[in-house]
């Protein structure tokens, strides 16, 4: 069976005092392949444990969470699992391994026992794709934050993942370093057709999503394309962009209710100047 | 930066001569030859021949020898240091005095030999790690200490260790100086003219840098685990080593000119003493 399935799934762990503190509760989420996924929720509201259970970083207290058909409970599976399912942190500094950038993408390969050719093939291609080849035989500590991140994305890429799993990677980075990362996953899920699942509390990183999944207390509380949820929750402050189209909509433009982005803003509005004139 | 800066001590300097070529075994080799030869044997002739070598070294590898000698700074105080106690501990014929202090014959040439063997070892390992780049000594370490896996000695988690600490000396230095500034722009007193001032307020340096090391080595190691990493080897470093021609030829001289006259001298003292027995 293809895709990932939470079932039932419970996180329990002690807290500093020794009490047990439930960081998921009996949540139920299906991801399917090739889909763009959003996670958001507060601080605490169990967004990183979600994410860990996705590649048996964690394993669940109770219930099961499948990886195209596979246990995370099975350790005969973990090494296939943790190949299929990749994953981003938040600190592009506390994830990188290696003094020289193309030593760092290999490392993963390198884990997977491939040949020499086959890991010189995959460093190629890896730093082809995210654009870092003239980079290469520097250090990582040269590099911008942003670039950092996409080494860090490029390093797990090189093992040929199904799923990327991004745990807030943006939130360290500048506005520019942002967009790029942003505008990199969308590219990677549509071309490549890479299952993203990127975890932020920022909406606006979010607005490209497919779907946007809503983490309150361990409860998965809203799961619905990012149209629906900025407009019909109001537990999510929504991005700019949606706010403004609905003021536009209060003032007696009929906008599309479906607007999230700038590029449907823009067509949006394209269209209406055409049907009126 | 300013930091980075300072460590100048054998800093890895690119280069396209043949020494930087050497693969990273050959220099480790003839690294270990020499010093075995220097901190064995006192005689003349080893210390010679090994001082020829390593400026034979030098000359090669077209790094300049003031920026070499730059590093040595302090240390010519201990190398001075040792001199003068050489010259006047030691007994024999006295050359000259001066006061209640002797110097004798024999202690100049103990010093002279003291001085050369410290500048060896300074030299020889400077060399290494200027010509050799980090992650080329830390591959050519992991490959000489292949044979110890046998042993149970975990080589490649020890090469991995180097490998992290490489990468994590400039990301520790610039946290380093943003606590340093942090604290200095709430009137941490770094420049107090008390030595145990300053003292106490580089501890507040430190134990923040102690804390938030330990949460970057937690990231790590969860970021290392879902990269599927297990403690096995780490070959794409290992196995781009090649050894060449050119490294049996200097593998060959170095050993030539640092355990020969070692082996030789210790023969003819064996006979020596042989004959001795005999009368």
């Amino acid at each position: 069976m293809q895709g990932i399935q939470l079932q039932n799934v419970t996180k329990e762990y002690a807290n500093s005092q020794g009490q047990k503190v439930c960081a998921l509760k009996a949540v139920n989420l299906s991801i399917r392949p090739g889909e763009f996924v959003g996670i958001a929720g507060k601080n605490g509201s169990g967004k990183t444990t979600l994410a860990r259970l996705l590649n048996g970083l964690l394993l669940p207290s109770d219930g099961r969470v499948i990886v195209n058909g596979m246990d995370t409970r099975q350790r005969r599976y973990i090494k296939e699992i943790r190949r299929q399912v990749a994953m981003v942190f938040q600190n592009p500094d506390n994830q990188l391994v290696s003094p020289v950038i193309e030593e760092e993408i290999a490392f993963g390969p390198e884990n997977l026992d491939l040949t020499e050719e086959e890991i010189e093939r995959r460093v190629d291609e890896v730093l082809q794709i995210v654009g870092l080849s003239e980079l290469r035989h520097l250090s990582p500590h040269m590099l911008s934050g942003g670039q950092k991140q996409r080494v860090a994305i490029a390093a797990v890429l090189a093992m040929r993942p199904a799923y990327l799993v991004l745990d807030e990677p943006t939130s360290m980075l500048d506005q520019t370093g942002r967009r790029g990362i942003l505008d990199y996953l969308r590219k990677l899920n549509r071309r490549q057709g890479i299952t993203i699942i990127l975890i932020s509390h920022n909406m606006e990183d979010l607005a490209g999503a497919d779907r946007i999944i809503l983490l309150q207390e361990g409860s998965i509380v809203y799961d619905a394309p990012p149209w629906e949820a900025f407009n019909r929750e109001n537990k999510i402050k929504p991005p700019n962009i949606v706010r403004l189209a609905q003021m536009l909509r209060k003032s007696g433009y009929l906008l599309d209710e479906k607007i999230t982005t700038l590029e449907q803003m823009e067509n949006s509005i394209c269209r209406l100047l055409k049907s009126t004139t | 930066m300013k930091m980075i800066k300072r460590m100048k001590l054998g800093k890895y300097t690119p280069g396209t001569s043949i020494i930087h070529q050497l693969d990273p075994r050959t220099k480790l080799l003839g690294w270990l030859a020499v010093v075995t030869a220097i901190l064995i044997s006192y005689s003349w002739p080893v210390l010679l021949l090994n001082t020829g070598l390593i400026f034979m070294v030098i000359y090669l590898s077209k790094t300049s020898l003031s920026s070499i000698l730059h590093g040595i700074k302090w240390l010519w105080i201990i190398f001075i240091c040792s001199f003068l106690a050489q010259c006047i501990y030691t007994q024999g014929v006295p050359l000259f005095s001066l006061g209640p202090l002797t110097v004798t014959v024999e202690g100049v040439f103990r010093g002279l030999s003291t001085f050369l063997r410290l500048l060896i070892l300074f030299l020889s390992s400077t060399i290494l790690t200027m010509t050799t780049s980090p992650m080329k000594l830390a591959g050519g370490l992991e490959s000489l200490f292949a044979p110890l896996i046998h042993l149970g000695v975990p080589v490649n988690q020890f090469a991995m260790l180097i490998t992290i600490s490489l990468r994590f000396i400039p990301t520790l230095l610039e946290e380093a100086e943003t606590i340093t500034k942090a604290q200095k722009s709430r009137g941490a007193p770094f420049t107090s003219p008390k030595k145990l001032v300053r003292l106490k307020s580089s501890l507040a340096v430190l134990i923040p840098l102690v804390v938030s090391s330990l949460q970057r080595a937690t990231d790590l190691a969860t970021a290392m685990e879902s990269r599927c990493y297990t403690g096995g080897p780490h070959h794409s470093r290992t196995r781009k080593l090649r050894f060449c021609r050119c490294d049996l030829a200097a593998l060959l001289i170095s050993i030539t000119v640092s355990i020969l006259p070692l082996l030789c001298i210790y023969g003819m003292g064996l006979q020596v003493q042989s004959l001795q027995n005999l009368r």
